[in-house]
C-alpha cells in the first residue's frame, strides 16, 4: 500500500501491471535494474549480462500473476534472475560443441605459487585478480550448469543451503550434496 | 604442485575476491526503451493467462502425489497378480453369453 508519499509500494505497482496498466512495469524496471544487473553480472559473461537481465525482466512480468506478497518483490526478482541464469548456462551447456582448452602455462604457475603459499607473497595486485578471474572462470565452464550455480551461490557468495535452495528452486538436501560434489570437482580441476 | 585435496584457504579467498568484483556493465536508456517495448508486445497479463500460470503451478505441486499414486497402484497390482490380458480372456470365458458372442467373430 502507498504510505500518503507519492512512491508506491512494489506490490501496489504489481496489482496495478496485473490490473492492465502495463507501463507502471517501468517503475519496477528503474527501481531494480542495478539489482538485477548485480545478481547476473555474477553469474553469466560480461558480453551476455545485458541481454540476460532483459531476459529476467521479461520473464519476472510474465510471472507477475505469481507474486505473492509473503516475500518481498527484491526477493522474488532475484530468484527469477538467478534461475534465468541458470537457464542460460542450461542452454549454453547443450549448444557447446568446441572442445575446450586446457589451463594456460602462467595460470599453472600462479596457481602454484598461491598454493605453495610462501610467506610474504601478495595476490593483491591486478594481474594477480585477473588470473584468478581467468581461473575462476576456466574451471566454472568445466562443470555442469547446476554444479556451476551452487558452486557460485553457496562457495563463491557464502550463501546458506538453504538461501541457495530458494534461489534455484530445489531441496536442501539436493544442494548440500550438489555443492559437495562441486568442491570437490572443483578442486580436482585445479590440483 | 602442492596437493588441493584440502580446501586451499588463500585460494578461495582470492577466487571469492574475484568473483565478487566481476565488472558490471551499465545499461543505458536505449536498454529499457527495449525491455519496455518487449513487455508492451507481449501485451496485458490476462487473467486467463493468469489463471492458466496458476494451474500450472498447481500441477506441478501434485506431481510428487501422482507419481506415489501410480506407484501404489503398480505394487498392488503386482501384488495382486493383475494381469489386464488375462483377466480379459478370464472374464470372457466365464460368461457364456459373450463367449459366443466372441467365437461368432472368431476371436
Amino acid at each position: 500500500m502507498s504510505n500518503g508519499s507519492s512512491k508506491p509500494s512494489d506490490a501496489e505497482i504489481v496489482r496495478r501491471v496485473i490490473g492492465g496498466e502495463i507501463n507502471a512495469f517501468e517503475s519496477l524496471l528503474l527501481r531494480y535494474k542495478s539489482h538485477v544487473l548485480e545478481v547476473v553480472k555474477r553469474h553469466v559473461p560480461y558480453n551476455e549480462v545485458e541481454e540476460t537481465a532483459h531476459d529476467v525482466f521479461v520473464r519476472a512480468y510474465l510471472s507477475l500473476p505469481t507474486f505473492k506478497e509473503r516475500s518481498s518483490f527484491k526477493q522474488w526478482l532475484s530468484t527469477i534472475a538467478v534461475r534465468t541464469c541458470y537457464d542460460f548456462w542450461r542452454k549454453r551447456y547443450r549448444s557447446r560443441e568446441v572442445p575446450m582448452s586446457s589451463l594456460a602455462e602462467e595460470h599453472h604457475e600462479w596457481l602454484e605459487k598461491v598454493v605453495s603459499n610462501r610467506p610474504g607473497q601478495s595476490f593483491t595486485d591486478r594481474d594477480s585478480q585477473k588470473k584468478a578471474g581467468e581461473l575462476l572462470d576456466w574451471a566454472l565452464d568445466r562443470l555442469s550448469p547446476g554444479d556451476r550455480m551452487v558452486l557460485e551461490l553457496v562457495y563463491l557468495e557464502g550463501l546458506s543451503g538453504r538461501e541457495a535452495a530458494d534461489l534455484l528452486g530445489w531441496s536442501v538436501a539436493n544442494v548440500k550434496v550438489r555443492s559437495l560434489r562441486a568442491r570437490k570437482k572443483l578442486r580436482d580441476l585445479l590440483a | 604442485m602442492k596437493s588441493l585435496k584440502k580446501d586451499n584457504t588463500r585460494l578461495k579467498e582470492l577466487l571469492m575476491r574475484a568473483y565478487r568484483e566481476k565488472e558490471r556493465p551499465e545499461v543505458d536508456e536505449l536498454w529499457q526503451m527495449r525491455v519496455m517495448s518487449h513487455i508492451r508486445s507481449l501485451g496485458p497479463i490476462t487473467s486467463r493467462g493468469r489463471y492458466f500460470m496458476l494451474l500450472e503451478q498447481s500441477v506441478w505441486r501434485l506431481t510428487p502425489v501422482t507419481c506415489l499414486l501410480i506407484l501404489v497402484l503398480a505394487a498392488l497390482l503386482i501384488k495382486l497378480d493383475f494381469i489386464p490380458d488375462y483377466e480379459m480372456v478370464k472374464l470372457f470365458i466365464d460368461d457364456p453369453v459373450e463367449f459366443t458372442f466372441v467365437q461368432w467373430f472368431g476371436l
